[in-house]
């Protein structure tokens, strides 16, 4: 999942902020977004989210699944997979199914996953807590 | 009934006069005749697209360049026509985007009524179905030769600030940009400028190195921003552009409207004729 994640950002996303782009207020998508710039506001899609080194997000994050490499303050609901690249660095409680944190990462916040019984809305779901220090 | 509207538009009198003789016989071998006006400096597009309403025409044919089509669509005034194009240039964007190649084709797509419904935009009462475009233009840079055109994309950045569907503000320092229904890259498959989706693409182009200008000038220059490093692209349903003030928004060089304006999508509103060879 992770490398169809990574191939995904090499392709066209659906909304791209590019770099030098500063928007103020909800950024919401039906497809992927490619966030290069800053975001003040909360940003939501039911598809894929990545945030490139370099890229700011002051607001929470709603979406299917995320790679970050940017910063973000503000909260990350992913309800599939969620990468946290080396250059990542995240300021907020995180939850989603499946975590990968790279070496170099920076997370301060609580982080919730859903087992896959809850992804699948099935009964008896897991629930963990997991905190990590920042480095 | 077909009601057709000849447009000169810079053509040479006498290849007009031949296109003109060339679609009358084409129209009786096909049995599409209806009632058929040229536009003259005293009776406008809009005088003409009147009168075919008065007369009760069903279908609307722009027999011209795609300026003709463009006039046409601003003077329908929300009234509800079958929209055909026939084209005089064969340099013409809509054209493509319809699959049509000439005159013959045209008539034969006309008689063929394959229709479909598809997006219209609209800004400052006026409407378009293909693009606008704002700052560095494509249009200019396709016209001008190589050296122009890298001045043009070496100018200083502006600063645009916009509103997309009155959620979100964008500030962002760039050259210029796009708003695309269609394009002649248009497809289903694409999802950029699909005329079916039912949004706008907006593209904007930031400022770049002399190389990288150099690389993607081409891209720049058949409005395929999408396709240049670090350019924004927003799907939307309504745009504000607010700042500069002034800053004009031009179709194919021609400005309909200035900042402060606003530009939103009315989904599948349009019912056009079109070829088999459309890229949508």
């Amino acid at each position: 999942m992770n490398t169809m994640l990574e191939e995904n950002l090499n392709a066209p996303a659906e909304t791209v902020v590019g770099p030098s782009v500063k928007i103020q207020g909800d950024l919401n998508s039906e497809g992927n977004i490619k966030i290069e710039g800053q975001v003040t506001g909360k940003v939501k899609t039911s598809q894929s989210v990545f945030v490139i080194p370099g890229a700011k997000i002051t607001a929470d994050v709603l979406a299917g699944n995320a790679m970050i490499g940017g910063e973000i303050q503000g909260n990350l609901k992913i309800s599939g997979h969620l990468v946290l690249q080396s250059s990542a660095r995240i300021t907020g409680d995180i939850s989603c199914t499946v975590l990968r944190v790279e070496d170099g990462a920076i997370f301060s916040g609580k982080c919730a996953m859903a087992g896959n019984g809850a992804a699948n809305g099935k009964k008896g779901s897991v629930e963990k807590d997991l905190e990590i220090e920042p480095e | 009934m077909y009601y057709y509207i000849l447009d000169q538009n810079g053509l040479p009198v006498d290849k007009f006069e031949k296109l003109q003789t060339e679609l009358q016989g084409l129209l009786a071998e096909f049995k599409i005749a209806g009632e058929t006006a040229r536009v003259t400096p005293l009776r406008s597009v809009q005088d003409l697209v009147d009168t075919a309403s008065q007369r009760g025409a069903k279908t609307l044919v722009a027999c011209g360049s795609d300026d003709t089509f463009n006039l046409m669509l601003a003077a329908l005034k929300g009234r509800d026509f079958t929209l055909g194009f026939i084209p005089f240039d064969s340099e013409s964007t809509l054209a493509k985007i319809l699959g049509i190649n000439n005159v013959f084709t045209g008539v034969k797509t006309i008689a063929g009524r394959r229709i479909e419904k598809i997006d219209l935009a609209k800004i400052a009462g006026n409407y378009f179905i293909s693009f606008l475009e704002f700052g560095v233009m494509s249009h200019n840079i396709k016209k001008t030769g190589t050296w122009q055109s890298l001045k043009l994309l070496s100018s200083d950045a502006k600063s645009f600030s916009i509103r997309v569907d009155n959620s979100y503000t964008l500030n962002i320092s760039g050259l210029g940009g796009l708003v695309a229904n269609i394009r002649s890259t248009s497809s289903q498959a694409e999802k950029i400028a699909n005329p079916t989706d039912g949004n706008l693409d907006l593209l904007i182009l930031e400022r770049m190195g002399k190389l990288r200008t150099l690389a993607h000038r081409h891209h720049i220059a058949e409005g395929l921003l999408e396709k240049v490093p670090n350019t924004s692209v927003i799907k939307c349903k309504k745009i504000d552009f607010l700042e500069p003030r002034g800053l004009p928004l031009t179709m194919l060089g021609r400005v309909v409207a200035k900042f402060p304006a606003s530009v939103e999508i009315i989904p599948q509103r349009l019912r056009m004729i079109v070829g088999r060879n459309r890229t949508f």
